[in-house]
C-alpha cells in the first residue's frame, strides 16, 4: 500500500474523527449579557475556534490542516435571533454562503500584505489563521517534517513560491472560511488561477506531471476531510464546486495541464469533493470531451457542463461587465457567479411552474372558452407567485463574516458589484406536459371533459384508469422533440422570466429566473395533488431542467433536441438539464467517445448547463437494503454528489425513480 | 410503402460509429436460439405483457371499441400501470424517415447517423431500400444476418455506409440446427459484401458452449480473413423479453 492510499483509506473509514471534540461554550448568553455587536461575536468565535483548534498532521499527509472542533456554539440567544428575524429576511441560516471568494490573489500576495489594507475585524481574522498556521508549523517540527516547515513557514504569511505551497495556502484559506462559520463556500476557477505555479514547478523541473498529481490527490483529499461538518439541506450538499476551463476576457481558452490533472485526480479519488465542472463552448475540441466522459464514467455525477456561448452573453445581458461575465464560475449547484465581486444571493427562492397550473385549473379552466385562454390564467398565476416572492424579500441581512470579507474583493456587507436574487423555476415538465394534455384533449379533441379532469386530479385517479393511463403514457411529454409540448416549456420559460423582468430587489440587484430547482422538486410537489399530465399526487417532480421521471421519451437524442429550444438567455440564474447513463454504456472506449460527442452536440445546440449521471439501480436497490455493503456509492442529487446511503429515502427513492429515462 | 418497426433506440452505440438512432425491424426469418429481440421474430403485430407491474386491477378486461384492441381481447389503453404495450408500428417510409430526421441535427457529423436492424431488416427490403433512399443524406449502417436473397442483399448494402453482418456458425448443420436455417446463403452473401469495396464488421455472438467454441471461431477466422471481426458477449437479460411475449424460452446452455 502506498502512503497515500493508506492516508486515502483512513479518511475514507472516517478514522480521522478520533481528533475531534465537542466545544460547550455558552457564547450566546456571554455575548447576550455584554451587549456584543454581530461583527464582534462572529470575531470573537473565530478567535475562540482558532485557539482551540490543535495542529493535526496525519501520516503521510502533504497538505495539512485538519477540523478538530466538531461544532460551531451559537452566538445569539433564540431571543435575539427571533427579534433579528422579525426585522430581517433572514437566507437559510443567515450567514454568507454561495459565494467565489478571490483565494487566488491572496495566494500571490499572502495574507500579511492582505493585513495592510484589511479592516479592524479583518485583521484580527488574519491574524488568528496566521497563529493557527503556526501551530501547524511548531508540530511539523516536533514530527521532523522539514518539507511542511519550509512550506509553512512561507504561507500564508507570504506570497507562496511553488505548487505545493498554492495548494497549502488555499488549504488554510478555505478551512478559515468553513471554521468561521461560512457555508457553500466554493472554490471556483482554481486551474486557471494556480496553473502558473505548476507550470514554473514544472518547467524548472521540481514537478513532474505524475508528481503534480500525486499531490493533487493529497489536495483532493482535504476537501473530504471535513465536509460531513459542512451539511447542508442533505449531507454532501456542501458547495465546494470547482471550476475548469472556460475562455479569460479576451477569449483565450484557459483549459491546461492542471485542468487535465484535476479531472483525473477526481477520477482516482472517487470522492464526492471536490464537485467538478467544466466550461466548454463551440470550440472545445473533442478530445476534451472524451477526456470528462471518463470522469463521468467514474459515476461521481461529475463533471457539470457550462456553455461560455450561452452563459456568457446572458450574463452580460443582465448587466455584467463583459471581463466580469467572462470569468463566471458557479455556485454551490449550478448557479452563476462572479468571483470576488459578486453578492449575488442565486437561490433565494423558488416559483412552481405546475402550482400555478394547478391553481389555473381549479380556478379557472372551466370558465376559460380555449387554450389561449386557460394559458393566460397559468401566466397571471405566475406572475401573481413572482410578485408575492419578491415582496416578501425585503431587507436581507447576513451575518457579518470577517475573513471572508478579507478574501473578496468588495464590500460584501453593504452589497458587491452585483446583488442579483437567483429564483428557481421548479417542475416545468411536469407542468409542460400537464398543460400539453389540457390543449390536445380538452380544448383540441375535446374529448375529456373540463370538471371531468379536474374530479379525477382531485381523486388522484382513483377511479379513473383509463384516463389516467392516457395522461400517463399516451398524452404528449416534454423530451419527445415534440414541437407541440417543447413550445410550451419555451412559453412557461419566457412567462417566469418576463414575470422577474424590471423587478428590482431591496439591495437595487434585478432577479434572475433560472432553470434549477434544488429541493424543491420534492417540496413543491407536496404542495399539489395530482396533476394533468397523470402525476399521481405526492409523486415528485423531475430535479432541474428535466423532463418528467415518468415520461416515456424516445432517448437522449431527443432529449437535448427539446431541451435546448428555450430561450435561455432570460434565464441565466442557472440549473442543467440531466441525462442518465447505465454504466454499461461506457463499457468500453467507444462508448465513452460517444456520450462525449453527445455531450458536444448539446453545447454545439446552444444548450446553457448539462450534467450526467451513471447509475446502476440494482446497486441503489441494494444499497436500500444493504446499507452497509455500499457505503462509497456516489449518486448525483439536484446539485451535488452524495454518498447514497448517507441520503434520507426520498430523495434516495427520487434518484431511482429517474432510472426511467435511462439508456 | 409501408414496414412494421418495434423500436426505435436512440443513443445505439454498439451499432456503428458516432452518435446513432436505431431502426428495428420487425420480422426474421431465423429462429436463433438465443434471440435477445424475440419481439423481432414475427413480422405482425403483438401484444406484450410487463407482469411484473401488474395490480391485478383487471382494468385491461373491460370492454372497449378500440380496432387495435380487437385481436388480444385487452384493452390496452386502461392499465394504470402500464404494463400492456403493443409491439409493431405500421408506418410508411417517408412518415418514419420524418420522424427519424427531426432529430439528426443532434446526431453531430461526426458520422452519426442511422442503422437499421431488426429482427431481420432485409426481411422487409421494399420498405427498407425506400427508407434508405429517405435517408440517403446521413450515415447509414445495417445489422443483419446476412440471410437474404443475393439480388436484394447487394442492392441494399450498395446503398449503405457501413454493414455489420453476422456469422454465427461456420458449420452449415450446426447453424441449421440452432437458427433454423443453413448457412449458404448468408456465406455467399459475404463473398458479395467482401468484393463490394464497402467498409463492414462481422460480428459473432458468443453463445457458450455453440458459438463460443475452437472449432467455430477458428472456422469464421478462417472465413472471414482479416475482415474486422468483432465478437460479442451473449446477452444474460434475453429470457425476461421472452416471457413479456408469452414466449417459451427455449436456450438451454448445454452446460447446465
Amino acid at each position: 500500500m502506498s502512503d497515500f492510499s493508506k492516508l486515502y483509506s483512513y479518511i475514507l473509514n472516517k478514522e480521522h474523527h478520533e481528533h475531534r471534540h465537542f466545544v460547550d461554550w455558552n457564547l450566546a448568553e456571554e455575548y447576550s449579557s455584554k451587549k456584543l455587536s454581530p461583527i464582534e461575536r462572529m470575531s470573537d468565535r473565530f478567535t475562540r475556534l482558532c485557539r482551540e483548534e490543535h495542529a493535526v498532521i496525519l501520516k503521510n499527509e502533504q497538505i495539512v490542516f485538519l477540523r478538530t472542533v466538531a461544532n460551531l456554539p451559537k452566538i445569539f440567544t433564540d431571543g435575539e435571533w427571533e427579534e433579528i428575524r422579525k426585522k430581517h429576511y433572514i437566507h437559510g441560516p443567515g450567514l454568507m454562503c454561495n459565494l467565489s471568494p478571490n483565494y487566488y490573489d491572496t495566494i500571490s500576495q499572502g495574507l500579511l500584505k492582505k493585513r495592510e489594507d484589511a479592516d479592524e475585524y479583518g485583521k484580527k481574522a488574519i491574524d488568528n489563521v496566521i497563529a493557527l498556521s503556526d501551530k501547524y508549523l511548531e508540530e511539523a517540527k516536533k514530527q521532523g517534517r522539514n518539507d511542511l516547515v519550509e512550506v509553512l513557514t512561507q504561507v500564508p504569511r507570504y506570497p507562496a513560491r511553488n505548487f505545493r505551497e498554492a495548494l497549502q495556502f488555499f488549504r488554510i484559506l478555505h478551512f478559515g472560511l468553513w471554521l468561521e462559520g461560512n457555508y457553500q463556500n466554493t472554490i471556483g476557477r482554481f486551474d486557471k488561477n494556480v496553473y502558473p505555479y505548476l507550470k514554473a514547478d514544472m518547467d524548472s523541473g521540481v514537478h513532474t506531471c505524475e508528481s503534480a498529481l500525486e499531490l493533487l490527490e493529497d489536495f483532493f483529499l482535504s476537501f473530504n476531510k471535513d465536509s460531513d461538518l459542512y451539511v447542508g439541506v442533505q449531507q454532501g450538499d456542501n458547495g465546494q464546486s470547482m471550476m475548469l476551463g472556460g475562455i479569460d476576457e479576451n477569449g483565450n481558452d484557459t483549459f491546461n495541464l492542471l485542468s487535465e490533472l484535476c479531472l483525473r485526480a477526481s477520477c482516482n479519488n472517487k470522492m464526492i469533493d471536490p464537485k467538478i465542472n467544466l466550461r466548454v463552448s463551440k470550440s472545445t475540441p473533442v478530445e476534451r470531451y472524451t477526456m470528462a466522459t471518463k470522469l463521468t464514467k467514474a459515476g461521481l455525477g461529475f463533471p457539470q457542463y457550462s456553455n461560455d456561448d450561452v452563459v456568457i452573453p446572458a450574463l452580460e445581458k443582465m448587466g455584467y461587465s463583459h471581463s466580469d461575465a467572462a470569468n463566471y464560475t458557479v455556485a454551490a449547484c449550478w448557479e452563476f457567479i462572479i468571483p470576488g465581486v459578486g453578492t449575488d444571493v442565486v437561490n433565494i427562492s423558488a416559483m412552481s411552474y405546475p402550482k400555478a397550473v394547478d391553481t389555473a385549473l381549479h380556478g379557472g379552466l372551466e370558465k376559460a372558452n380555449s387554450y389561449e385562454e386557460f394559458f393566460a390564467l397559468v401566466k397571471e398565476e405566475i406572475q401573481k407567485e413572482c410578485d408575492s416572492i419578491c415582496r416578501r424579500i425585503n431587507n436581507l441581512w447576513f451575518l457579518p463574516s470577517p475573513f471572508m470579507r478579507v478574501l473578496m474583493d468588495c464590500d460584501i456587507y453593504n452589497g458587491g458589484k452585483y446583488n442579483n436574487f437567483g429564483i428557481h423555476g421548479t417542475g416545468i415538465s411536469t407542468a409542460a406536459d400537464s398543460l400539453a394534455a389540457i390543449k390536445k384533449y380538452v380544448f383540441e379533441e375535446k374529448s375529456i371533459g373540463k370538471a371531468d379532469l379536474i374530479r379525477a386530479i382531485d381523486e388522484n385517479f382513483e377511479n379513473t384508469p383509463e384516463l389516467l393511463h392516457k395522461l400517463r403514457f399516451e398524452a404528449p411529454k416534454l423530451g419527445n422533440n415534440d414541437d407541440f409540448v417543447d413550445s410550451i416549456a419555451t412559453e412557461l420559460l419566457d412567462a417566469f422570466s418576463d414575470a422577474l423582468k424590471g423587478k428590482t430587489n431591496c439591495r437595487g440587484g434585478i432577479y434572475r429566473a433560472g432553470t434549477g430547482s434544488a429541493m424543491y422538486y420534492l417540496w413543491h410537489a407536496d404542495r399539489i395533488g395530482a396533476s394533468a399530465d397523470g402525476r399521481r399526487a405526492k409523486e415528485p417532480f423531475g430535479a432541474n431542467y428535466s423532463v418528467s421521471l415518468f415520461a416515456k421519451v424516445k432517448g437522449p437524442v431527443s432529449v437535448i433536441a427539446s431541451m435546448t429550444k428555450q430561450h435561455f438567455e432570460n434565464a441565466m440564474n442557472g440549473g442543467p438539464l440531466t441525462l442518465e447513463f447505465h454504466q454499461s454504456i461506457f463499457a468500453d472506449d467507444d462508448g465513452v467517445e460517444k456520450v462525449g460527442l453527445l455531450v458536444k452536440s448539446f453545447i454545439d445546440r446552444g444548450g446553457h448547463q448539462l450534467q450526467l449521471n451513471t447509475v446502476n439501480l440494482d446497486k441503489m436497490l441494494d444499497a436500500q437494503k444493504h446499507p452497509e455493503n455500499h457505503r462509497q456509492l456516489i449518486v448525483r442529487v439536484w446539485g451535488w454528489s452524495a454518498y447514497f446511503v448517507e441520503l434520507d429515502k426520498e430523495y434516495q427513492d427520487h434518484v431511482i425513480a429517474r432510472q426511467a429515462y435511462t439508456v | 410503402m409501408t414496414g412494421i418497426i418495434f423500436d426505435i433506440k436512440e443513443m445505439a452505440v454498439h451499432d456503428g460509429p458516432g452518435i446513432r438512432t436505431t431502426v428495428f425491424l420487425k420480422g426474421c426469418p431465423l429462429r436463433c436460439r438465443w434471440c435477445h429481440n424475440p419481439e423481432g421474430l414475427s413480422p405482425s403485430v403483438q401484444l406484450m405483457y410487463k407482469n411484473t407491474r401488474c395490480k391485478n386491477c383487471k382494468s385491461c378486461q373491460k370492454k372497449c371499441d378500440h380496432t387495435e384492441c380487437s385481436p388480444f381481447g385487452r384493452c390496452i389503453h386502461a392499465c394504470p400501470e402500464n404494463c400492456l404495450e403493443i409491439s409493431g408500428k405500421k408506418v410508411s417510409a417517408k412518415e418514419l424517415a420524418d420522424e427519424l430526421k427531426k432529430s439528426a441535427a443532434v446526431l453531430g457529423n461526426d458520422f452519426g447517423g442511422f442503422t437499421f436492424s431488426g429482427g431481420e431488416p432485409l426481411f422487409q427490403h421494399r420498405f427498407l431500400l425506400e427508407l434508405i433512399d429517405e435517408l440517403k443524406d446521413h450515415h447509414l449502417c445495417i445489422e443483419t444476418s446476412g440471410y437474404a436473397d443475393s439480388k436484394i442483399f447487394e442492392s441494399v448494402i450498395n446503398k449503405l455506409d457501413l454493414v455489420i453482418m453476422d456469422i454465427k456458425l461456420a458449420d452449415s448443420e450446426l447453424h441449421k440446427k440452432y437458427t433454423g436455417v443453413s448457412n449458404g446463403q448468408i456465406i455467399k452473401n459475404f463473398e458479395i459484401l467482401q468484393n463490394s469495396g464497402k467498409a463492414y464488421i462481422i460480428r459473432t455472438p458468443l453463445i457458450p458452449g455453440i458459438t463460443d467454441t475452437k472449432d467455430n471461431l477458428d472456422a469464421i477466422k478462417e472465413l472471414i480473413g482479416n475482415g474486422k471481426w468483432e465478437k460479442l458477449p451473449y446477452n444474460t437479460m434475453a429470457g425476461a423479453k421472452y416471457k413479456m411475449m408469452g414466449i417459451d424460452f427455449e436456450l438451454k446452455m448445454p452446460q447446465e
